[in-house]
């Protein structure tokens, strides 16, 4: 059983809720044991540090010092959570001085200490590089069968913070949908933003990042879209139809969360599946 | 390596501060028009240089590439300036052969004592300062060391002259005050095989060198019963010959370059002290010798650095490369394979491609200093300076390399992009300084310099520490898709000026507020499309992310960006995680939330259980206060976290405003 504390980010347990309704299945399936960070707190998106970075970090030393009393690395299933966990990390592991003044407030506030012995992960590098592809391809149920188009989003996409996958151009998740039985679509913006931190403020602009990643993969043929960042799924779903509207592009199409993707090709949620696989075929690619 | 001897600003500066930008050691922008800053010049003035004064030695050499491409960038062509000229082409006599760094870079040196020494060594350094330095060498040892000397005497204001002593005309000896000689020593005890003719020469002259001063630096071998011979032999000829020997001959033995250091460092300040009338200046010998060993602080001076040559093996790749013709407006890829040595640039592979294959292929191309900003590329998903990244950087042996325009900006052919947008949103918010009031000192000449702490100069420096604007404009994924924004290098920019003491108020305030309004910073959507491109990318997000905190701190968090920070920041204090509905509500308010009802957003989100499948409600919260709670739209209501009350320390600990 490989030992992972899971940290679920900001939005899988509020708007994105189906994550949490197939990641512990899809993980009991894999031999993954997530392990919850009792008392986790939200990592401040890329809004905290926009008004305190020192604030910022110390929420996220908090995370880190659990964990490791935990006695586990961190894996999360959002890439935007990822990728800021990653530069926390960094930062307190390069500056000696700041990792003691954070130290300094966790003493004060939680009586945490944030030791440096801890790693963090997205759910993508762990399947592909601790579960193996070929484990999980030997345990499909149902196949995909569809053209998928992976969406990686920026923020996990640099050097370091993205296990062996190329940051520029990455593959994993295309190996993934292959391994899962589906055909995967290669498209230029896949590790293009969706604007997702602007979603609220910069209304236009998001809508046209958005409809530029959606246009992009269904031109490329895809059916179906799969996310590996909770928070950018936001604006790939929810707000499709309004991207269409303000670009006047073709966004239709079903987009959901990696764990639904592999929870449902190893065969948990077969109503849930069947229902998108009749959507992804109404819709076409 | 180029050496600037001279530079000045002829009139109709446009102060568009291009040059402080590129190199802010030598130029600073002031209202009216770009100065040489008084630091940097012998003569202390702070004005255009339009008298031509020459630059201190140090900065002539190390920003003299940067001064070229200020120039280069100048966009009316106003700054001007000189070069070192080669001592190569001054050579008369065969048998000296100029050592062209050093001839280079003595005139200068001489010129640039220190201040606390200027009335010390000031009178000494405005004479002759040549140097003559012979070597004797049958192996060429001596030979290197007499160019290591030469490089070294630099650094104590002497002009020095490496000969070799075949061919010499020894009786020339009486026209040189200064006269070091190294030699070794050949057989038993022979003169080696270059300096035999000079030798017996000597033995026959009647020359006066009663105003030579000299040091012999001896090479040989211990084991040999004539150690050093040659060496003694030329101490006691020219001894009696007349000259004042200014320093004891140094024996070295085989391994001889402790020896030889040890000598240098004594005979050089020794015959530095020697003055234009040939007589040895003994009370100067202090301030000489703390002169030398100032100069030399950074080993490069030396010559001992000698900087790796870094190859790397041939890589065979595939170019994708964007192409697009203004003319008919189409676009599309040239693929070719090509085979380059793995440290070579982006841009020696396009130089190559546009010279064997295609001649019509454009790209901007380096300045004549090595570095221009303006040649970024997207290259396999970077973004980086085509002069400056190399292939095995970018792909493997084997693999692709697609070379595309830089993102955000209008394609005028092939790779070249246009900078109008950039140029023409610089213009209208003025990022160039205007200065206020300040603190400053007077110089020597009695013209006035502001002053600036080293500490808060290093900072502002950091602020903006990229290697390219233009680059940092580019790695911003909304750039091509909103108009009206500025871009984040532009507002790097004008984030420098706003924290620059130097500016007036009244200019720092007009800076805070084209970041705060339309075309500034909120219009980036997303910091991580920049942070992502490596150190350039992070550096800028780290500054970037300063500005955005004191504008929410002097705007008190107005607008929809402030109100999303403020909510965001009170919500996470309030349970542990966002509230996202709460946070809705409040950045959008009721307007916003009715353009999300009516463009479907809302029904989308209510629905949102039609798509994934689970339930329409997972708690009474839908009944309770809908359409929170109902389908994707979280509860009104977050449950606080275990332990909350230490997230609220932390917030009380670290910010009180929320």
């Amino acid at each position: 059983m490989v030992k992972y504390s899971y940290y679920p980010g900001n939005t899988a347990r509020q708007s994105s809720i189906e994550v949490e309704d197939t990641i512990q299945p899809m993980a009991r399936s894999l031999g993954l044991d997530l392990i919850d960070i009792t008392g986790c707190n939200s990592d401040g998106g890329e809004i905290i540090c926009q008004t305190n970075k020192l604030l910022q970090l110390t929420l996220n030393a908090r995370n880190f010092a659990l964990a490791e009393e935990n006695g586990h690395d961190i894996v999360t299933a959002c890439a935007t959570s990822q990728g800021n966990m990653f530069a926390a990390l960094k930062t307190l592991k390069s500056d000696p001085v700041l990792c003691a003044q954070v130290n300094s407030v966790l003493e004060k506030t939680s009586d945490l200490n944030f030791k440096g012995e801890i790693k963090t992960s997205h759910l993508l590098h762990v399947l592909v590089d601790e579960i193996g592809l070929e484990k999980i391809n030997d345990l499909v149920v149902n196949p995909l069968r569809m053209k998928v188009a992976a969406y990686y989003g920026p923020n996990m996409q640099r050097e370091g913070a993205c296990g062996d996958d190329d940051a520029f151009n990455p593959q994993y998740l295309e190996r993934l949908i292959e391994a899962l039985g589906g055909e995967a679509i290669d498209y230029d913006s896949k590790t293009s933003s969706v604007g997702a931190p602007s979603l609220l403020t910069l209304e236009a602009p998001v809508m046209q990042m958005t409809a530029q990643v959606l246009s992009d993969a269904k031109a490329a043929g895809a059916q179906l879209m799969v996310s590996a960042c909770t928070i950018s799924h936001s604006n790939l779903d929810s707000y499709q139809s309004k991207a269409a509207k303000v670009s006047r592009k073709d966004t239709n199409m079903p987009v959901i969360h990696l764990s639904e993707l592999v929870a449902f090709a190893l065969g948990h949620h077969v109503d849930r599946f069947a229902q998108l696989k009749t959507r992804a075929l109404v819709i076409g690619g | 390596m180029t050496i600037i001897a001279k530079v000045w600003i002829e009139e109709d500066c446009i102060t568009c501060d291009a040059c402080s930008d590129i190199c802010p050691e030598v130029f600073d922008v002031t209202d009216d028009s770009s100065y040489i800053l008084a630091a940097v010049r012998t003569d202390g003035g702070f004005d255009r240089n339009e008298s031509k004064s020459t630059l201190k030695s140090e900065f002539g050499s190390e920003y003299g590439e940067m001064i070229m491409e200020a120039a280069e960038a100048c966009p009316v062509d106003i700054i001007k300036f000189e070069e070192v000229s080669s001592a190569g082409d001054e050579t008369t006599d065969d048998s000296v052969v100029e050592v062209a760094a050093v001839a280079e870079a003595a005139p200068v040196a001489a010129a640039s004592v220190p201040a606390a020494d200027a009335g010390v060594l000031a009178e000494l350094f405005a004479g002759d300062r040549n140097l003559l330095i012979l070597f004797g060498s049958q192996t060429g040892n001596a030979e290197g060391l007499a160019t290591k000397t030469a490089k070294l005497a630099a650094n104590y204001g002497l002009n020095a002259t490496v000969a070799d002593m075949d061919g010499f005309n020894v009786d020339s000896l009486s026209s040189h005050k200064r006269v070091l000689i190294i030699t070794s020593t050949w057989g038993e005890g022979d003169m080696p095989d270059n300096a035999e003719d000079m030798w017996q020469s000597a033995l026959k002259s009647s020359a006066n060198l009663s105003s030579t001063h000299f040091s012999v630096c001896a090479i040989g071998d211990s084991s040999y019963d004539e150690f050093c011979k040659a060496g003694t032999d030329w101490a006691e000829r020219i001894t009696a010959m007349g000259g004042i020997e200014i320093h004891e001959t140094a024996l070295c033995d085989v391994d001889f370059d402790t020896p030889w250091a040890a000598w240098v460092s004594e005979a050089l300040p020794r015959i530095a002290c020697v003055d234009d009338a040939g007589v040895f200046q003994s009370e100067l010998l202090e301030a000489m010798i703390a002169y030398g060993q100032g100069s030399d602080d950074d080993g490069q001076e030396s010559g001992d650095f000698t900087p790796a040559n870094i190859e790397q093996a041939e890589m065979a790749i595939n170019m994708r490369i964007f192409r697009y013709d203004p003319a008919s407006s189409e676009y599309g890829w040239d693929e070719v394979a090509t085979a380059l040595p793995g440290h070579a640039t982006i841009q020696d592979a396009l130089i190559s491609i546009q010279g064997k294959v295609d001649g019509s292929l454009a790209f901007t191309r380096s300045s004549l200093s090595g570095n221009n900003p303006l040649t970024g590329v997207k290259a396999n998903g970077r973004i980086v300076l085509a002069d400056l990244a190399q292939i095995s950087d970018l792909c493997q042996d084997g693999g692709t390399l697609t070379v595309e325009p830089l993102p955000g900006h209008e394609v005028l052919k092939d790779l070249i992009v246009a900078n109008d947008n950039w140029d023409a949103a610089r213009v209208a918010s003025k990022p160039w300084m205007v200065s206020g009031p300040r603190s400053g000192e007077y110089l020597e000449n009695g013209s006035a310099i502001g002053v600036m702490d080293s500490a808060v100069a290093t900072e502002l420096h950091a602020i903006a520490d990229v290697s390219s604007l233009h680059l940092i404009q580019g790695m911003s994924d909304c750039m091509g898709l909103d108009d009206s924004y500025n871009g984040p290098g532009l507002a790097l920019q004008r984030w420098v000026r706003s924290c620059d003491p130097r500016s007036a108020e009244s200019h720092r305030g007009a800076m805070m507020d084209s970041l705060q309004n339309k075309g500034g910073i909120w219009q980036e959507a997303d910091f991580a499309t920049i942070s992502r491109q490596g150190a350039d990318g992070e550096r800028a997000v780290d500054s970037l992310l300063d500005c955005r905190a004191r504008l929410l701190a002097e705007y008190n968090f107005s607008g929809r960006f402030g109100r999303l920070v403020k909510s965001y920041a009170s919500s996470v204090k309030a349970s542990g995680n966002v509230n996202e509905t709460t946070l809705y509500r409040t950045v959008l308010g009721p307007f916003g939330l009715a353009s999300n009802i009516m463009n479907g957003v809302s029904l989308r989100m209510m629905l949102g259980f039609t798509r994934t499948g689970g339930p329409m409600m997972r708690g009474f919260q839908g009944m309770l206060v809908p359409p929170a709670g109902i389908g994707k739209i979280p509860d009104m209501f977050n449950a606080r976290i275990h332990d909350h009350h230490e997230v609220v320390a932390i917030f009380n600990e670290l910010d009180s405003r929320f």
